[in-house]
């Protein structure tokens, strides 16, 4: 009898069991349980590290500090580069997972810029701010520095607009060459002969300058006035409205830089004549010190990429104008920012195309959907300019591309050059057509400079010769904590730099002939 | 030895008698602190009332020092010994050793306290020696110059924390109070800031019925500390520069933060307790030098202080004697307004709500005794671990003063925004007790000069 209620008992058991409602949530669990072991599988170090072999990934993480920590705690690949559990940290992972293997399978390793993508850009694209704030909740600890408070309540007002990563960039892999302190301005002047003039110019050719009591130099390029189309043809690929209509320029003749201004040669300014604190913008506006120098910069000016001769950046254009008034000062020369027509004189260098060399911009652009598929023949450009798709998206020397007809380097790359003239969308409107219109200036006032060429992150539709930019003032400084904030230093924007020009006269300025 | 220099401009007996009834419970130069409570968030509902216990519980032994051993700071220390059992002083500093003295004396006398000589501290390195002494407790009530660089070296040493409103006297020390007060957070500390109202129960039980809609919306509000010159003092020929301006300091913006800052700082936190610990977007003021008779600081500020909402609040403060007498505050709602101390009206002057106070035997009420209060709330939240920290929206109210003045002395509009990241920071970067002419030529502002 019990034997066979036993049985009986199994058999409803086994009934149960296979009702189709036990079945799924047996299933439901089941696969639970595989996710969750797959996910732990897949969350390891290990595992990311399986495909992410580059020294970026894994070297410079053991070299950081937050694989040496002073708890002896390490944190891993997925604390940082997912967001921290729930759904979006789900979502996350199959998104980058796709993504990864996607790219394991149709990329090329090799042609991956593992340098570029550890640049804020890029990071801030898989470094999640919930992830920093969960292991650091607490943005007053005790040993915060002062400079660390004001940044962290500056941060909490902007919360919005702003990442951890725009001040902590190389805390989860670490970077030898970001500096921890700013040094600038600072460091000797390499070694070589200190001038003690400059340069005499008696005729209308090439010369290099030198910045007495330094031992720097630059080369400046005669350019020979002319007549030229200045903007671009309706026709032309990815124009925009404000590059037309096109229409005839006569500019004079000048002297233009042969390369963007260098580090070098802006330190020498910067040393010569920075202020020890801040100056009055009043003072300087009544033109009661012409060439009062900078404040030091509140971060790393060059992003750690490196000084001497790659093009100085981040500086304000009003911190470049001061520049050539001290330039001018200390050589006797008039140097000065070049107009907008003066720079696309000289960028064209007698070309009417986009670019002054070869090809359209329809087959070098990364934004036709065509080029990413099937890739693009880029060899051409990438020999005249550094652009986002040769340059590790950061500055280069200007030894690395070939001058355009004029003998100038990177007109059209490595980083947008400001000019003297303010931007209006609506600047080419009025020029009369057919007639040429002589040395055209900008709008008489105006909020925001023209900025001319493209850079290390312009796509190759921006580095047409007629494509026009503009400074954004704003943007430039969001974290600037100060108030008032530089009027020296952008914080935010390092892709724009800039070169000089010298106009030539018939009869050349007394100081020409020094 | 100092006394003989100091000056008070003695009021008549009616003028006395009339600040004292404008100003209840309240006056006397440099008050104390007000409720217990870490901050009020949005829900009024949900604002943790200090318990208001007539003495703090027992449990072991809390040793205390004191910075600034003045008058305020000697009150104070004696009203912390006041507040519960096991409560002890046990350490002194100050700039001056007569100041000292005279506290330590009074200690003796009134609080049958005797510090020893290895922990009392003289000169300009005292607080630092005191804060590296076994105290649990720091009580602050040096010039207000000072209060950020001290509270800050407390907050490192995990010391709990009383000090005296207003928290600095600039932005930049209003915001380093903000930085070391989310420190204190972090480190479980307790921190109460002299801003006693928010300890007075007529204050909490207004504040409590505005909350819950007494008077509606809020639309705009008042506030007031028109009084008498406060004291001042000779330049006795032994004192350098910096000891002069530092004994006759109530009377230099960069010690006090002028008394906008030092005195009216009380009210504008009110108004801003009432709003929701809340912040003006903008200030435009006017405010000038009439009669002072020391130091470089003006007498007089009006300001017109813009909320969210554009609700406007109008603050104005005097320390000039002979005039009409004025401590008080004043918020109005869409139904009615309130004091904020003791009573509340209907639009159309009905009451709605007063105190019930009880009455003395002469018939007088018995109003609160806020300064001993401050001490019991502070060492309550201690013993019950149940942790309290004034100081950030204390800091709050001072840049709220901060912006006002820098307004009037200006001319100019300010806005928070820039309060929250100017660079303006008072007074030498190291104060030496030498010779210091620029800042004791004390040039007055001029509004609408650069």
């Amino acid at each position: 009898m019990p034997a066979a209620h036993r049985l009986t008992k199994l058999r409803k058991t086994i009934r149960l069991l296979r009702h189709p409602f036990v079945w799924g949530v047996g299933t439901g669990i089941v696969l639970l349980l595989l996710l969750r072991g797959a996910n732990a599988v897949t969350a390891t170090d290990g595992f990311c590290q399986s495909c992410h072999v580059h020294p970026q990934a894994d070297a410079s993480w053991r070299q950081s500090t937050h694989y040496t920590t002073k708890s002896g705690m390490v944190v891993h690949c997925v604390e940082c580069h997912l967001p921290p559990g729930g759904v979006a940290y789900a979502a996350e992972k199959t998104r980058l997972g796709i993504r990864d293997v996607l790219g394991m399978v149709f990329k090329d390793r090799e042609s991956f810029d593992w340098e570029a993508r550890s640049q804020l850009e890029h990071a801030s694209t898989f470094v999640f701010r919930e992830s920093c704030l969960t292991c650091h909740p607490n943005l007053f600890p005790i040993e915060l520095t002062d400079k660390g408070e004001e940044a962290h309540l500056h941060y909490e007002r902007r919360a919005d607009e702003m990442r951890c990563l725009n001040c902590h960039l190389q805390v989860g892999h670490f970077d030898p060459n970001a500096p921890d302190e700013i040094d600038f301005g600072l460091a000797e002047t390499a070694g070589g002969e200190i001038y003690d003039a400059p340069a005499v110019v008696e005729a209308f050719d090439d010369y290099t300058e030198f910045i007495p009591g330094t031992t720097v130099s630059f080369d400046m390029v005669a350019i020979p006035g002319g007549t030229f189309q200045m903007g671009s043809p309706e026709s032309e690929p990815y124009r925009r409205e404000d590059e037309g209509p096109a229409h005839a320029v006569t500019v004079g003749s000048y002297w233009i830089g042969r390369v963007e201004v260098t580090w070098n040669e802006f330190e020498a300014w910067y040393s010569a004549t920075r202020a020890e604190g801040r100056t009055d913008t009043r003072l300087m506006e009544a033109g009661i010190d012409a060439i009062t120098g900078a404040s030091p910069p509140y971060v790393p000016p060059d992003q750690g990429w490196g000084r001497g001769n790659r093009p100085a950046i981040t500086m304000t254009h009003h911190a470049a104008v001061q520049y050539t008034r001290w330039l001018s000062e200390v050589t006797g020369k008039p140097y000065r920012l070049p107009t907008e027509a003066e720079w696309e004189y000289a960028a064209r260098g007698g070309t009417e195309t986009a670019y002054f060399f070869e090809g359209s911009p329809r087959q070098y652009t990364e934004r036709r959907f065509r080029n990413r598929l099937f890739g693009r023949n880029t060899e051409v450009l990438d020999s005249y300019v550094i652009h986002a798709g040769n340059s590790a998206s950061r500055t280069q020397l200007p030894t690395e591309v070939l001058p355009n007809p004029f003998g100038l380097v990177n007109m059209l790359g490595n980083v947008r050059e400001f000019t003297l003239d303010w931007y209006a969308p609506d600047a080419y409107r009025d020029r009369a057509a057919g007639t040429p219109v002589v040395d055209p200036r900008g709008p008489d006032t105006g909020t925001e400079y023209a900025v001319r060429g493209g850079s290390f992150r312009s796509d190759p539709a921006d580095l047409r010769s007629a494509a026009r930019d503009r400074t954004r003032s704003t943007a430039c400084l969001l974290t600037d904590p100060q108030i008032p904030k530089s009027i020296w230093w952008y914080s935010d924007c390092m892709d724009v730099g800039f070169r000089v020009v010298s106009a030539y006269e018939d009869e050349p300025p007394a100081g020409l002939r020094r | 030895m100092t006394d003989t220099s100091e000056h008070k401009d003695s009021p008549n007996r009616r003028e006395f008698i009339e600040t004292v009834g404008a100003i209840g419970a309240v006056g006397a130069v440099g008050a104390l602190v007000a409720g217990c409570g870490r901050g009020v968030g949005d829900q009024y509902a949900d604002y943790p009332w200090p318990p208001l216990l007539e003495q703090a519980p027992d449990g072991p032994v809390l040793r205390a020092g004191l910075i600034g051993c003045g008058g305020r700071g000697t009150g104070a220390a004696l009203d912390f010994l006041a507040a519960g059992p096991n409560l002890e002083i046990v350490a002194l500093a100050d700039f001056f050793r007569d100041r000292l003295d005279n506290c330590r004396n009074r200690l003796r006398e009134e609080g049958n306290v005797e510090v020893a000589d290895e922990n009392c501290f003289t000169g300009m390195e005292a607080y630092r020696q005191l804060v590296d002494t076994d105290v649990d407790i720091v009580l602050m009530a040096t010039p207000p110059y000072f209060r950020p660089e001290h509270f800050e070296a407390c907050v490192e040493a995990r010391k709990h924390v009383f000090m005296e409103k207003p928290m600095a006297v600039d932005p930049v020390g209003a915001r380093s109070v903000m930085a070391s007060a989310r420190k204190a957070d972090g480190a479980g500390l307790c921190v109460v800031t002299g801003t006693q109202r928010r300890h007075e129960a007529t204050y909490l039980q207004t504040f409590e019925r505005v909350t819950r809609g007494a008077i509606g919306d809020i639309v705009g509000a008042n506030c007031y500390w028109n009084g008498r010159v406060p004291w001042w003092r000779d330049r006795q020929s032994s004192w350098t520069d910096i000891e002069f301006m530092m004994r006759d300091w109530v009377n230099w913006t960069w010690l006090s933060g002028d008394h906008i800052v030092e005195q009216h700082v009380h009210n504008l936190d009110v108004v801003s307790w009432y709003l929701g610990d809340a912040h003006p977007e903008k200030a435009v003021g006017i405010g000038a030098r009439w009669r002072r008779p020391s130091g470089d600081q003006y007498d007089s500020f009006s300001i017109d202080f813009t909320f969210e909402d554009d609700v406007h609040v109008h603050s104005m403060c005097r320390q000039i004697s002979g005039c009409a007498n004025n401590v008080s505050e004043m918020v109005r709602g869409t139904k009615g307004y309130t004091n904020c101390e003791d009573g509340i009206w209907k639009t159309d002057g009905t009451e709605v709500w007063q105190y019930p106070y009880e009455n003395d035997e002469d018939g007088n009420p018995i109003r609160p005794q806020p300064y001993k209060q401050e001490h019991i709330d502070l060492v309550t939240a201690i013993r019950t671990n149940q942790p309290v920290n004034e100081a950030e929206r204390t800091a709050v109210s001072t840049l709220i003063a901060i912006m006002g003045r820098i307004s009037c002395y200006t001319g100019q509009e300010v806005t928070w925004d820039q309060m929250m990241e100017s660079g303006l920071k008072l007074g030498p970067d190291v104060v030496t007790l030498g010779a210091s002419p620029d800042l004791v030529r004390g040039v007055v502002p001029v509004p609408g000069t650069p």
